[in-house]
Parts: C-alpha cells; structure tokens; sequence
C-alpha cells in the first residue's frame, strides 16, 4: 500500500489556481523532491497534503485512509510531520519543550504524558547533536541549529512522511552536504518517507532524492527519477527558458 | 520533571507573598483597606494571566466576566431572599450561579471570538463588554440601569453583625482563596499538557496546529478557567464587599486594562508574575494617590514605561532567565 495517494488535486485562491489537478504517490521510505520555481504551487500542495488548505477538487489518502478534509492536528499523529522553510520555534520554549511539544501531541496513541514526551526528546536532540543547547531557549539559537532543532520537534512526532519545506535555503555548501548525509541516515533508520520542497539548490535533490516531482503553474510537469527528471527538456525550460533558435 | 513535593517549590514565594500581606493586614492597624486592594489586584492577575499570559490572547472585555459573576451574586441574594433559613448558604448560591454565568458568557464568546487573532480578537471582545452593558441598560435586564441594592437583604439573611464582617472582611479572604487556588492551577497548567499546548500556541499557532495541537481546545480550556476565576472574583470582591451592583460600574474598561498591566509588569504567563505585577501596581496606585493626589496618573505612566522598557518579559520573566540554572530557579516560574 502506498503511504500517500493524492488524486487530481485542486486547490483554487478565488480565480487563482494554485494546484492544478495534481496526482501523485509517495511510498513508505522514499525519498522525493518536490522542484519548481517560485509560485509554482509547492507551499500550497503541502499545506493540502497537511491539512492547512483543504482542497476544491480530489482527494487525500494517507496509508489508504481519506483524509481530504481532516483538520491538521488530526493528520499530525498519523504520522505527518513537517519543517519550515523559516524555522517557526516556539521561541520562549527552551529546545528541549519544543521537541517535547512533538512527542507529547504529535504522536498516534495521544497518551503520551510530559515526562515520557521529555524523555523522548532529550534522546532525539541528542541524536541530532543539540545536546548542549537543550535548556536554550529556542529563539536564541542560530539559523542552523533552528533547522536541527525543527527537525527533531518532526522526528520525536515519529512520523511515516516528513514534509521538508525548503530545507536547505540559506545554508552554507558544507552545512548543506552534512544536513544531507544526516537526513539521509535518519530517514533510512526511521524508515521516513521523506518529501522535500526545494527551490533552487539542486544540489540538495541531486544528493537524496530518489524521485523528483517538477511542479509548473500548479500543475505537475515531470515525475520521474531525479536523474531522469532534470534532464527533462521540460524541466530545463521552465528554469532557464526556451533554447535560442538555432 | 521533578518529583514530589519539589513539584510545588514555586508556589512558596506566590504563597508567602499572600501569607505576608495577610498578617500585615491583621496585625497592623489601618492597613487592611490596602492589604484588600492588593489582594483584589494579585488576584485579577493571576486569573487573567491563565487567558492573556498563557495564550497571548488579549480579551479587552475581560471585566465583563466579572461583571456577570457580580450579577450572579446579586441574582442569588435578591431573588432568595426570602426563603427562610438559608443563611450561608445563599453564599455558595451565590458563587455557584456566578460560575455559571461566567461560564455561559465565556463558551458563547468564546464559540464566535476565538476564532479571530490579534486586534480583530481584541475589538470583538471590547464589543462584547460594552454590548452586554448597554443590553442590561437598555432592555432593562436585572433591573437595568438602576441596578440591584442588597443590602437590607444581605442583613436580613445575615443579620446585621455577620452581614458587616462579611463585607469588612471575609469578602477579602474570599478573594484571597480564589487568589491561591488560581495559583495552585496556573502551576497544574504550566506542568501538564495544558501547558505544553499553550505555549506552542502563543508562540506560532500554526506551526502547533501542524503539531498535531488542537489548538481551539486548548484556547477554549485557558478561556473558560480564566474567566470562571473572574466570575468568582466579581462574586466576592464586587458583589459582597459592595453590596449593590450598576452596570456602568461592573462593565468598566478600566478594570480590564489594569489586569493587562499588571499581567504585562509581572511578567505574563509566568506563575509568579501576576502577584509581583499586582503589589507594583497596587502599592504604587495607593502611595502616589496619596502623596501626589490628582498627579498620579502623570507619575504613574512613565514609572510602567520604564518597568516594560526594562524588562520586556516582565519582572519575573527577567528573574526567571537569570536564575535559570541555579538552585533559585526552581523557586521562580
């Protein structure tokens, strides 16, 4: 069974259409990057795939379950997990409530009590290598370490599909290739399908994903193998434009 | 977490404070008026701070809950009065049905308000106050603009004596019993769930949704609680220490904006915050009304400016992060 199945999705903004009949599965453990230039739909179709946005036309499944029009905080212990392309910290929490924050309320049997959550959390921000910032208050951690930390408060949610929005963007190169490898080891040892929005740096898709889905004008133009996919002609045309007239 | 009986280690200096003003206002002579005063103003804090400091939602109508819990009291006198032999009891009646007004007040608003953010939360819950005011007034609900007076049925029920020290003085105990169990449920709030959830939804309440935080429920459990302990407060210090209740009076803007205060001074949605905020605000509204009569407002203004400029986060929020790590800091949340 796949993990996720979206079935012509539609998402409409009056008369903007912002996911034009968009299908497409994911699998358990996968690993897919969502490309497309700015405004091509990407934000939008995660907020449906998460439930921010509930959408005109088409249906959500998540593990053979609709889900099309389950509130977000429903969809969240299923097993949807979610990072932002600006990190969103509780910023008065120290590092380690925020991550407890995922345990607690974002798992599936919702009885996990504040101790139990607490303990989760120091294991998961040891694991992501925040472990002596963990009583920091989240605000006052760097860029980088908001995203380690964002990345722990989705993964002590235990989550089956990771939505990565933009995950990389203002990185440097090296953190970049390291963020990949541990994200990478992760998803494998989680068995996390992990979808990941990218924008610009390819370099990120090219390092993970084993699928990329090209997004233009909200509609899916390309879903194919990474490689495959970024030598699409159509790909390369919707970033650099049309090859001059020989 | 901690364990035990360290669990209630930061209701020490909140309970001392009470204890302290308690025996001041017992023991020394002509003290008791501002000892009140002061408990009314730690106490307003404490139960606005469950709403406006956990959640970060400013209700700029809040003092209509108080206004109800007022009017419940006033209901329960007016209308008893005269079946024989309920003595104290009436009280409780009183308190029960100020409960349950807030209560329904507080799910209604509620229902419709929380579903707004920000200034739009802000405008509708001032409408809401000014609205229940002018309602009351103008369709001559509970007597309308002329109010409800009690006090010869409060003597008649009481009698003279127990009615007198009823308002004098255990009016004044009442609030300071709503005061400490306000306490003891910020302090089970800010370490369960509750907590967690009100946290993450001050701070960026999408990114909780996407947490899987039902966040309507956790607003709704700080709305209502907040506003019960705010019926209860209009209940004891309005209805009973004041025996007789205007709506002008009862639905004023100003109370509102005084709990905001002292939320804001103290430092919001910390545990101790509200009673430090209160004495500030209580001490120096006494001491510059007398010293300075008439001035006061001019002096008062700048010494919060100064206070909010200072520390951002309220007194105890400051006193909070500098003592985070030492044995202090289990003492102050």
């Amino acid at each position: 069974m796949s993990l996720l199945i979206l079935e012509n999705v539609t998402k409409r903004f009056g008369g903007l259409v912002a996911v034009d009949q968009v299908s497409l599965e994911i699998k358990h453990g996968e690993f897919v990057g969502i490309v497309g230039p700015n405004g091509s739909g990407k934000t939008t179709l995660f907020n449906v795939i998460n439930g921010v946005f509930f959408p005109e036309e088409g249906k959500v499944f998540f593990e053979g379950l609709d889900i099309t029009t389950l509130p977000p905080y429903k969809r969240a212990p299923l097993g949807i997990g979610r990072t932002f392309q600006i990190p969103r910290p509780f910023a008065s929490a120290t590092v380690r409530e925020n991550v407890a924050v995922g345990a607690m309320f974002g798992t599936l049997s919702g009885k996990v009590n504040v101790d139990e959550s607490l303990k989760i959390a120091d294991q998961t921000i040891e694991r992501v290598g925040l472990k002596e910032h963990r009583s920091k208050q989240a605000g006052s951690l760097t860029p980088v370490e908001k995203k380690l930390m964002e990345i722990a408060r989705a993964l002590a949610m235990k989550p089956k599909l990771l939505l990565m929005d933009e995950a990389m963007a203002g990185m440097h190169p090296n953190d970049i290739d390291q963020m990949v490898a541990f994200i990478k080891q992760v998803a494998e040892e989680d068995k996390i399908a992990i979808v990941a929005m990218v924008e610009h740096i390819m370099r990120a898709v090219v390092g993970m994903a084993e699928k990329v889905i090209v997004l233009h004008q909200g509609a899916k133009l390309v879903d194919a193998p990474t490689k495959e996919a970024l030598e699409d002609p159509k790909v390369v045309e919707v970033y650099l434009g049309r090859p001059p007239e020989e | 977490m901690k364990k035990g009986i360290e669990k209630y280690y930061p209701l020490i200096p909140v309970f001392a404070a009470y204890l302290g003003l308690f025996l001041i206002g017992k023991n020394v002579s002509g003290m008791w008026q501002l000892v009140a005063m002061l408990l009314f103003y730690c106490a307003l804090g404490q139960a606005f701070n469950i709403f406006l400091g956990m959640t970060g939602y400013v209700d700029f109508g809040y003092v209509a809950f108080m206004g109800v819990g007022t009017y419940g009291m006033a209901l329960a006198i007016t209308k008893l009065a005269h079946f024989e032999g309920l003595g104290i009891a009436i009280i409780i009646i009183g308190f029960v049905m100020a409960l349950f007004m807030a209560t329904l007040l507080s799910l209604a608003v509620g229902a419709v308000a929380l579903r707004l953010r920000g200034a739009y939360f802000a405008i509708a819950t001032i409408g809401v106050n000014e609205g229940l005011r002018f309602l009351i007034e103008g369709a001559r609900i509970w007597n309308g603009s002329e109010g409800l007076i009690f006090t010869a049925q409060l003597n008649q029920i009481l009698g003279r004596e127990t009615a007198s020290t009823l308002m004098t003085f255990w009016a004044d105990i009442m609030v300071l019993i709503i005061a400490v169990s306000a306490a003891f449920i910020t302090l089970y709030y800010i370490r369960s769930k509750i907590g967690y959830a009100l946290t993450a939804l001050r701070e960026d309440e999408d990114a909780a949704k996407v947490m899987g935080i039902n966040v309507t429920k956790y607003k709704i459990i700080a709305f209502i609680t907040s506003a019960c302990f705010a019926g209860l407060l209009g209940a004891a210090s309005w209805a009973l220490k004041t025996p007789y209740v205007f709506p002008p009076e009862v639905f004023e803007i100003h109370y509102t904006i005084e709990a905001i205060i002292i939320v804001l001074l103290g430092g919001s949605g910390t545990l101790l915050g509200p009673v430090v905020g209160g004495l500030i605000y209580g001490i120096s509204k006494y001491y510059l009304s007398i010293f300075i009569p008439g001035f006061q407002l001019l002096i008062f203004a700048p010494i919060i400016i100064i206070i909010i400029v200072l520390f951002p986060e309220g007194v105890v929020g400051m006193l909070k992060n500098r003592f985070k790590d030492s044995a202090l800091g289990q003492f102050i949340i």
